[in-house]
């Protein structure tokens, strides 16, 4: 099983979701989280009064698949999540050693 | 019964006896509906069950009676027992001796009735425990006001009943009062004091089966407490809610019982899956039960309709219980005694408050004065009061009436403007649906009354979400910057969204966008946003709104789910996102309207819908608009071949036969596209009525109030100093400029519109001095009168005040955003004469002044000027010789 995170941009959320649906990625975690890479921000004026666009709203989504399905999720996301610009995000991968469903103490692939 | 059950003292029989008469009650409720003959037959089933473990495991106390008795308390006190509901049991004795005799006995009775799958509760106390207060807990005080004698010593039970729990609640009485209206409200509280739940539990939740319960406590309370009578609390109550309240504890029940057979469980909500099935079983509508369906058994045609149905009887029961709880809790002399106390001096020639309640002075006058109606949820609205139970009748006459239909067009609007911008709107609004008047008014809202709409993240019913939109509205209003803890950190997301609040020119527009836009959604319509466009419509006919301001509603109703869409969609950091949400907003005044309306509207759908994050994103998309939108203005001119021709076909029938499409074409030409967004097409025909004349009259001065403020209209051919000479006029007067706009069109004919406020009050007291002040501003411009001359005086006299609110001079010059000019934007303390100060400068130093965007928020000046010098961008040597100046002077 792997875990994948994958932090992206929050108007890419709807395509990445649908596009996890697709494969058969049905579950997922989101959180609205606020953050930098590389791009650093900038500063904005409004009224006379500096803005640090420094942490920008970003959307993270964690799903643990089983290990024949990660490749097909991670494709899956890079094709939805990718605009070509600086700060479409990134997406992580790592190894999951078991899954366990509360309700009924299933385990492993079944638990996902 | 009693025969059928002699002898049942194996637990195997008894297992027996209880299962069999539990599927014989369910199946005569599958087959009658009934809810209150199961709550019977269940209690009496544990009844038979109770009383023969009594006699088998406390055979002595047969024989010998001892002092000690068994008690019902709760649901099974009041012989109510829902077919999953819990038992309490209360175990009393003359001292705590006999509760040692008796304590293996009871443990051994508790077992037998948890072998049956009972849920019980129950509690062992001596005669002296029951007549004691107790404060910290007073559920078990509250308790006992149903006990209901079992079996054992009768005498004791009289002793408790007669006299020991009469004499705590005379004693007392207060306390219980105070203790329950404190739970019941915090109750409340939990489902954010709203009936209107997508999936109510009714139970617990307002309106519910436990407001029912209170509302009998309170009436006990006070019975017992003043003439030692426990008979059936209902009698007390006012016969109207009695005949109300009564059917809907009968539904209520019917709905519960079916709830907890069809999940098998002590569950309490219903939802959505429970409601589709209890409108298919056509729960709580036997034959004869359902007053509405003139006592015919005819089941509701859908599930929206059941849970109108369910919501009109527990709002019956809300209403009882707010009363009730208001009626029975102690004023005292205490501060919240002298506050309400206070608030009768809020009573005027119409009507009259006591004890927060709104009464009409005199209660027939409704019928004969319509407008009184609106005036009383006006005096609601402003002071968050309450309606007195006469006031109700009264205007439920009246409605019924149709008094309603008597107000003029206008006269409504009038009062329902300021029934929506007051700070208890949401209340005022929804005490006039409870009432009738706001269907009377507006029939359009009716598509949503008690609405269901089934969607995941929505928690309330539609008309409910469009109250609270307009509740979180005014909660956002009333958040203060200064009232923050920390007033050094940076300011919240909603702080910020409330300083945009508080700069709106007409709230009353976006109150009224928030109450209707979605009353499409009980409409036929496909698309939900077209219906409320087109029940909007009508509404703003009928109350006769000017056209402007049908053009403002129209478009946040059309639009309100723009911002969101964009917000979700689109990459709210890309220029390009920015610039195809400006376009569509087109003036700032629509944009801070439309971010407030997403604001209230998102906030609106359940309490945790709105993150901080989300607000975060909000206000940058706002932000990031407001600054394109000022920033952008010169760049988007109206040009012969696009805008300018379909602007044209709209002013066109607004203006003399004799005006041609080609003259309104060219005098738009040019223009900023800001001007048309700005201006309604009737402004816009009367500017080019007076542009036409400028060949005789070289200045065209337009003068008029507006609201508060007044607006000057100024079209010339443009030329150095023009801007300065005009605000030096205005300012030599003592006016205030806290709007302006000038624009230029490819013809060089200067349109100039100033919003000011007059210190002096001197139009107000002198009319005819407008027309000296509109005289003025055609010689000094005219060059026939100098400016200094008019200025001498009036700037010294005014400079000398000294200012609430300091703030800081900030200038940025920004070469980047205008393909043609350079954008000068100023943030700096307003004052009189600012505006023809900062113009001379930049008159003097051979700055044009191509666009000006002025604002004031407070005592803050905002201005923006779109500068070039001989028809380009400034050169950095003149832009460091502008701040340079400017910091001088200001």
């Amino acid at each position: 099983m792997k875990k994948i995170e994958a932090i992206i941009q929050p108007s890419r959320f709807d395509a990445v979701k649908d596009a996890l649906h697709e494969i058969g990625v049905e579950g997922m975690t989101v959180l609205e989280v606020r953050g930098h890479g590389r791009q650093k921000g900038h500063t904005e004026f409004y009224r006379g009064n500096e803005y640090k666009v420094d942490l920008l709203p970003k959307i993270k989504i964690e799903m643990v698949v089983p290990d024949a399905l990660a490749e097909q999720a991670v494709q899956a996301i890079l094709r939805a999540a990718k605009t070509g610009k600086i700060g479409d995000g990134k997406v992580f991968l790592t190894h999951v050693d078991d899954a366990i469903r509360i309700r009924n103490d299933e385990r492993g692939d079944a638990a996902l | 019964m009693e025969n059928r059950n002699r002898g049942l003292i194996s637990a195997f029989s008894l297992s027996d006896f209880y299962a069999s008469e539990s599927l014989r009650i369910q199946q005569s409720f599958d087959g009658t509906g009934d809810g209150l003959a199961v709550l019977r037959g269940r209690s009496e089933v544990v009844d038979t069950a109770v009383a023969s473990l009594y006699r088998h495991y406390f055979s002595s106390q047969l024989d010998q009676p001892g002092k000690f008795c068994m008690l019902a308390l709760g649901g099974y006190g009041r012989r109510e027992l829902f077919p999953h509901s819990d038992i309490d049991l209360l175990f009393l004795t003359e001292s705590s001796a006999e509760q040692a005799s008796q304590r293996m006995a009871i443990a051994a009775l508790l077992r037998e009735l948890w072998d049956l799958r009972l849920r019980v509760g129950h509690s062992v106390h001596t005669l002296a425990e029951c007549g004691r207060l107790y404060r910290q807990n007073l559920e078990f005080n509250v308790a006992l006001l149903d006990c209901r004698y079992l079996a054992g010593d009768p005498e004791l039970f009289n002793r408790l009943h007669d006299d020991v729990y009469p004499h705590l609640v005379s004693r007392d009485h207060q306390d219980l009062f105070r203790n329950l209206a404190e739970i019941t409200r915090a109750r409340h509280r939990k489902y954010d004091d709203t009936i209107f739940h997508l999936e109510p539990n009714l139970k617990d939740g307002p309106g519910g089966l436990r407001d029912y319960h209170v509302c009998r406590w309170l009436a006990r309370i006070s019975a017992i407490a003043k003439h030692k009578v426990w008979g059936p609390p209902e009698e007390l109550w006012p016969a109207a809610w009695r005949a109300e309240a009564g059917p809907a504890w009968e539904f209520l029940c019917a709905t519960r019982c079916f709830l907890h057979f069809f999940r098998e469980r002590d569950d309490n909500q219903l939802s959505y899956e429970c409601q589709d099935e209890a409108c298919a079983r056509g729960i709580g509508f036997q034959r004869g039960a359902d007053p509405d369906c003139g006592g015919t058994w005819l089941p509701p045609p859908s599930p929206e309709d059941w849970m109108r149905a369910y919501f009109r009887r527990v709002r019956s029961i809300c209403q009882l219980t707010l009363r009730l709880l208001d009626d029975y809790t102690p004023a005292g002399t205490g501060l919240y005694g002298l506050f309400q106390n206070w608030r009768s001096r809020l009573s005027n020639a119409d009507f009259s408050v006591l004890r927060e309640k709104v009464y009409f002075r005199q209660p027939a006058v409704p019928a004969q004065d319509p407008a009184l109606v609106l005036r009383l949820f006006e005096i609601v609205a402003r002071h968050g009061l309450e309606v007195s139970r006469e006031a109700e009748r009264a205007v439920a006459e009246a409605v019924a009436h149709g008094v309603t239909n008597l107000l003029e067009s206008g006269v409504v609007w009038n009062h329902f403007r300021q029934i929506l911008c007051f700070p208890a709107a949401a209340k005022a609004l929804r005490e006039m649906n409870r009432l009738g008047v706001l269907r009377a008014l507006f029939p359009e809202f009716q598509a949503i009354d008690s609405l269901v709409i089934r969607d995941f993240f929505h928690r309330y019913t539609v008309d409910e979400h469009s109250f609270m939109t307009i509740q979180n509205l005014h909660a956002l209003s009333r958040r203060k910057l200064r009232d923050r803890p920390n007033p050094d950190a940076a300011p919240e997301w909603e702080d910020r969204l409330a300083e945009i609040l508080e700069e709106l020119e007409q709230p009353e527009l976006l109150y009224l966008a928030l109450l209707f836009h979605d009353v499409g959604k009980g409409m036929e319509t496909p698309d939900h946003v077209e219906g409320s466009r087109q029940a909007v419509e009508a509404i703003m006919t009928r109350i006769e709104l000017a056209p402007p301001d049908r053009t403002t509603v129209r478009f946040l109703i059309v639009n309100h789910l723009e911002m969101s869409t964009t917000l979700q969609r689109r990459d709210i950091f890309e220029t390009e996102t920015v610039r195809a949400f400006a376009e569509k907003v087109e003036t700032t005044e629509r944009l801070k309207m439309l971010s407030l309306l997403t604001y209230a509207d998102i906030k609106s759908v359940n309490p945790e819908a709105l993150t901080p994050w989300k607000t975060e994103l909000l206000w940058r998309l706002y932000a990031s608009t407001a600054n394109h939108l000022a920033r952008s203005a010169d760049d988007e001119r109206l040009t012969l071949a696009v805008a300018s021709a379909s602007a044209a076909e709209r002013i066109l029938p607004l203006l003399t036969p004799s005006m041609t499409r080609e003259k309104i074409e060219r005098f738009l030409e040019g223009f900023p596209r800001r001007y048309l967004a700005a201006h309604s097409p009737e402004e816009v025909a009367l500017h080019l009525e007076r542009a036409e004349r400028l060949a005789s009259a070289p200045t065209q001065v337009q003068l008029k109030a507006q609201g508060s403020l007044h607006e000057l209209t100024v079209i010339t051919q443009d030329r150095p100093f023009l801007f300065a000479s005009i605000t030096g006029t205005l300012a030599a007067w003592g006016m205030s400029i806290v709007k302006a706009d000038a624009f230029a069109n490819a013809a060089g004919v200067v349109l100039d519109t100033f919003r000011f406020g007059d210190l002096y009050r001197t139009l107000e007291l002198n009319p005819s001095e407008a027309e000296r002040l509109k005289s003025n501003l055609v010689d000094v411009l005219g060059g026939r009168m100098e400016l200094a001359k008019l200025l001498s005086g009036r700037l010294h006299a005014t400079q000398t005040r000294k200012p609430k609110v300091t703030i800081l001079t900030k200038l940025r010059l920004d070469d980047s955003s205008s393909s043609h000019s350079t954008l000068l934007e100023l943030i700096t303390q307003d004052r009189p004469g600012l505006l023809y100060q900062v113009s001379s400068v930049l008159a003097e130093l051979g700055c044009n002044i191509e666009i000006a965007l002025i604002d004031t928020e407070g005592e803050k000046a905002i201005d923006v000027f779109y500068l070039t010098a001989q028809g380009r961008k400034l050169s950095p040597e003149l832009q460091a010789a502008i701040e340079k100046v400017m910091f001088a002077k200001l």
